[in-house]
């Protein structure tokens, strides 16, 4: 199979931006990812576009991706759209690389999309809802805070784990999005903020969840036949893996673990002949702090209840040993449900070509994104190398 | 003539005080009456009757497949056209060929289905009412909520000896307009009191045994008043018409009202106990019951009452909550929550032909072994242990639950492990009430009832949820 090479990478600022379209949106981000390609990057060269989004609150809910990629200049590229609730985006990369590396596609467009802000409390929970499993779970009135604080429930039970624990993923992810000008909740908390913010669903608070914003972000990717015509710095997709899993919580095996990530991430690092100890930093799945702690475990960065220590010793803050989410990850920098799992990916083409700003990690050579969709139904993990950074 | 063969009771556990009511309007015309049961926001006469007749039915040698007859009795059924019993008998599990027949537009009744079931094959009567009235009038002051449920068997130890019936045309004692949810009267006091007084002793002269000789009596009570007024005329001491009142306790509980009663006067011990139902028209029943005693009597609810104030009763009862919110909920539509009737009533589950694991609901590949086979259906015995936990707070709710929090409050939601026959178990999210949820915990044991899920247009879901096991 053909090597894929990320050449560029783009997004618009995450917020609430109610009186801006989703086209508009995706269109700064598209804009942005093509001025990022070194030599830039005619639209004609577009051979495949896949863009992920739930549906931006419904109000375009078939043919949005032809509607974006229409709207800022392909011509006639197949574009599809990709529904994988919040995993859209990261299955939307899956599928461009896919597409690059089968040989039908030289350029592949990977983006996302989503506006949900400009609609009123009660339409943005029936959407976020929506995608959990609706005939059992959701009738005990849960949405995702509730099913993830039932996971969270469990861990605490079970591990050397306290409510302090998950404010210090807030406090992490926002000391980082406060360095990220793109980010929705850019200013930092304290723990004691963290720690006693208002409860949403025991036992999480309103810091241990991260906020419904609006944005759109794209990644450029190339094959390594025409990867020259674009840029000298090889950013490699150096290995994807995603897997699903039952969508309802209480039909897994596990609450404390998610099946899909542990599957993706071994898929993911087989692709990219590493080990988890190799990575430089990783951008994960944080909608819920909880879920930044079974992402430390799942993806084997740690091994099973030692989460927590690595938050407590600072390892995976910024100057730590790993540093995680150094974009602010979704509790900060936000999460526009769709455009989520690009937008990692734009963090990590940052980072990993000295554009990361005031947030620049030390030449980093790996780096990994984390996509979930729902609670854990559908996850994707890949793995970018930057070749140019020598170990 | 026939026997009752056990009893099941059920009030809800919520009370409000009289104290409470005139403290918010200066005043409380609940005549006798010290507290009011209120049923959570959750809970309806459905509900309530469900829960009843599960007790009954655990007392009774006659299994649900031997019921013949369902008789269900209420003033205020959920919907005014559209039959409960057929709902009743899904969550209780009794046969599909069960006759069944709904009394209603009298408080009489829950005596009229005792009526007609008695002499008839094994027979289940229920009577479930929760009346409400006027803000500031007498029958909102006093209306409870209870209900009642008895089977009705040869083997049973409670005979009933004897019935009579009087009726005789008194309009506008007590009735509910069409459309309206609020009972009301016109307030002629000494006729009112006529209607009442003169019926119920006909009724009771009709018998063909002596009424005077029952130790105990339960006379329809719409309020803590009104039945000691008729002690006279029947040739009772009000000492047995006491014995045989809960409506002091619990309120106006409608159609379930005697009935209630007859349960409290034997668990009292009374051996001989003249039931009358009154109901508005007008019109009475009177029932002659004697047994030894030794009925099963199954109760629920009146142990831990939760005293509510006056604001949070209006909550409760969805009077001063904003209703469905714009902008839709989830939805389920109506004929594939059909389809899942057997699990949301009744808790049935899958066992894998392959493998021998349980899946709840019996469909789909097995969550053990991955095999895409039939399942073995089975029904289980509805307790199981808190595995997750949350609460979802004010403002958390999804749209469709925004009316059930702005009513009862924050609510549990919970992955439970259902007990299976054999040990094993099988994990379903579910809701936790009866409980302050902030103190439920994994690894908390919990038992299943039947509550209203959410109203979606028009039409009421209702399916399992848990509760504390009961010791």
């Amino acid at each position: 199979m053909r090597d894929v090479y990320l050449i560029g990478a783009g997004q618009t600022a995450y917020g609430a931006f109610p009186e801006r379209s989703y086209r508009e949106l995706f269109a700064e981000a598209y804009e942005r990812a093509c001025d990022s390609v070194d030599r830039g990057l005619a639209s004609s060269a577009i051979d495949e576009a896949i863009v992920g989004s739930l549906g931006v609150g419904g109000r375009q809910l078939g043919l949005s991706g032809p509607a974006v990629t229409e709207h800022v200049g392909l011509r006639n590229v197949p574009c599809s759209r990709i529904e994988n609730a919040c995993a859209a985006g990261g299955f939307a990369l899956r599928g461009a690389v896919q597409a690059i590396r089968s040989g039908m596609a030289d350029v592949a467009l990977a983006g996302g999309y989503e506006v949900m802000s400009d609609m009123s409390n009660d339409v943005t929970k029936y959407w976020l809802g929506v995608s959990g499993e609706t005939e059992w779970e959701r009738l005990t009135g849960t949405t995702f805070s509730g099913v993830y604080a039932q996971m969270a429930s469990v861990y605490l039970d079970t591990y050397d784990a306290t409510v302090e624990d998950l404010a210090r993923v807030a406090v992490k992810n926002h000391k980082n999005g406060a360095k990220n000008p793109k980010a929705h909740l850019g200013f930092e908390c304290s723990l004691e903020d963290a720690t006693n913010a208002p409860a949403v669903a025991r036992p999480l608070n309103l810091y241990h969840c991260c906020p419904t914003s609006d944005g759109a972000a794209v990644a450029l990717l190339a094959s390594e036949d025409v990867v020259d015509e674009y840029t000298d710095e090889r950013v490699r997709v150096a290995g994807v893996g995603a897997a699903s899993d039952r969508v309802g919580l209480a039909d897994r095996d596990s609450y404390v673990r998610l099946a899909a990530t542990e599957a993706a991430a071994e898929s993911a690092y087989a692709d990219a002949g590493i080990e988890p100890d190799e990575l430089d930093l990783a951008e994960v799945h944080d909608c819920f702090a909880i879920a930044e702690l079974l992402a430390y475990e799942d993806l084997g960065l740690c091994g099973r209840g030692e989460a927590p220590q690595l938050l407590r010793e600072g390892a995976t803050g910024l100057d730590g040993e790993l540093p995680v989410n150094t974009s602010g990850g979704l509790k900060s920098k936000g999460h526009p449900i769709g455009a989520t799992g690009t937008g990692q990916v734009v963090e990590l083409f940052e980072q990993l070509t000295g554009r990361a700003g005031e947030r620049q990690l030390d030449e980093p050579r790996y780096g990994l994104a984390h996509n979930v969709g729902g609670s854990g139904g559908a996850t994707v993990v890949s793995v970018f190398e930057n070749e140019g950074v020598a170990r | 003539m026939s026997r009752i063969e056990s009893l099941g009771t059920y009030v809800p556990r919520y009370r409000l005080s009289g104290e409470a009511v005139r403290e918010a309007w200066g005043q409380f015309h609940g005549a006798g009456i010290t507290e009011t049961a209120v049923p959570a926001a959750d809970e309806d006469v459905l509900t309530m009757a469900h829960e009843a007749a599960v007790r009954a039915l655990a007392g009774s040698t006659v299994s649900t497949s031997e019921i013949e007859r369902l008789f269900v009795a209420t003033t205020t059924p959920p919907v005014e056209e559209e039959a409960m019993g057929p709902r009743l008998v899904s969550t209780l599990g009794l046969a599909a060929d069960t006759r069944t027949r709904q009394l209603t537009g009298s408080t009489r009744a829950g005596c009229e289905a005792l009526v007609v079931a008695a002499g008839e094959g094994p027979s289940l009567v229920v009577a479930a009412d929760a009346p409400r009235g006027a803000p500031d009038g007498e029958h909102e002051h006093a209306a409870g909520a209870g209900a009642f449920a008895a089977v009705l068997a040869p083997e049973g130890t409670l005979r009933i000896e004897d019935v009579a019936e009087h009726v005789e045309a008194y309009p506008g004692t007590r009735f509910r307009p069409a459309g309206s949810t609020q009972t009301t009267g016109l307030g002629v006091t000494g006729y009112d009191r006529s209607a009442f007084v003169e019926t119920v002793a006909a009724a009771a002269d009709a018998l063909a045994g002596d009424p005077t000789e029952a130790n105990a009596v339960a006379l329809q009570s719409p309020n803590g008043r009104l039945p000691y007024r008729a002690a006279g005329a029947l040739g009772v001491e009000t000492d047995a018409i006491q014995r045989g009142t809960v409506v002091h306790e619990i309120g106006d509980t409608g159609a379930a009202n005697p009935l209630l009663g007859l349960a409290g006067a034997l668990a009292d011990g009374a051996e001989r106990t003249l039931v009358i139902g009154y109901g508005s028209g007008g019109g009475a029943t009177a029932l002659l019951v004697e047994g030894d005693g030794e009925l099963p009597v199954e109760r629920s609810g009146e142990d831990e009452p939760v005293q509510l104030s006056y604001g949070e009763y209006l909550r409760i009862r969805g009077d001063v909550t904003p209703g469905e919110p714009d902008g839709g909920g989830a939805y389920v539509s109506v004929p594939s929550w059909k389809r899942t009737l057997a699990q949301r009533h009744r808790l049935v589950a899958g066992r894998c032909p392959e493998c021998g694991a349980l899946s709840f609901p019996p469909e789909g590949a097995c969550g053990d072994c991955g095999a895409l086979a039939e399942y073995d259906e089975l029904e289980l015995p509805g307790t199981g242990t808190v595995e997750a936990v949350t609460t979802i707070g004010q403002g958390g709710a999804p749209p469709e639950f925004v009316e059930q929090q702005a009513r009862g409050g924050a609510y549990v939601s919970a992955v439970v492990a259902l007990d299976g026959p054999g040990g094993e178990t099988v994990s379903v999210p579910v809701q936790v009430v009866d409980v302050d949820p902030e103190t439920v915990e994994i690894g908390d044991r919990l038992e299943a009832t039947i509550r209203r899920l959410y109203t979606q247009e028009g039409v009421t879901r209702y399916g399992f949820k848990m509760r504390p096991l009961a010791e």
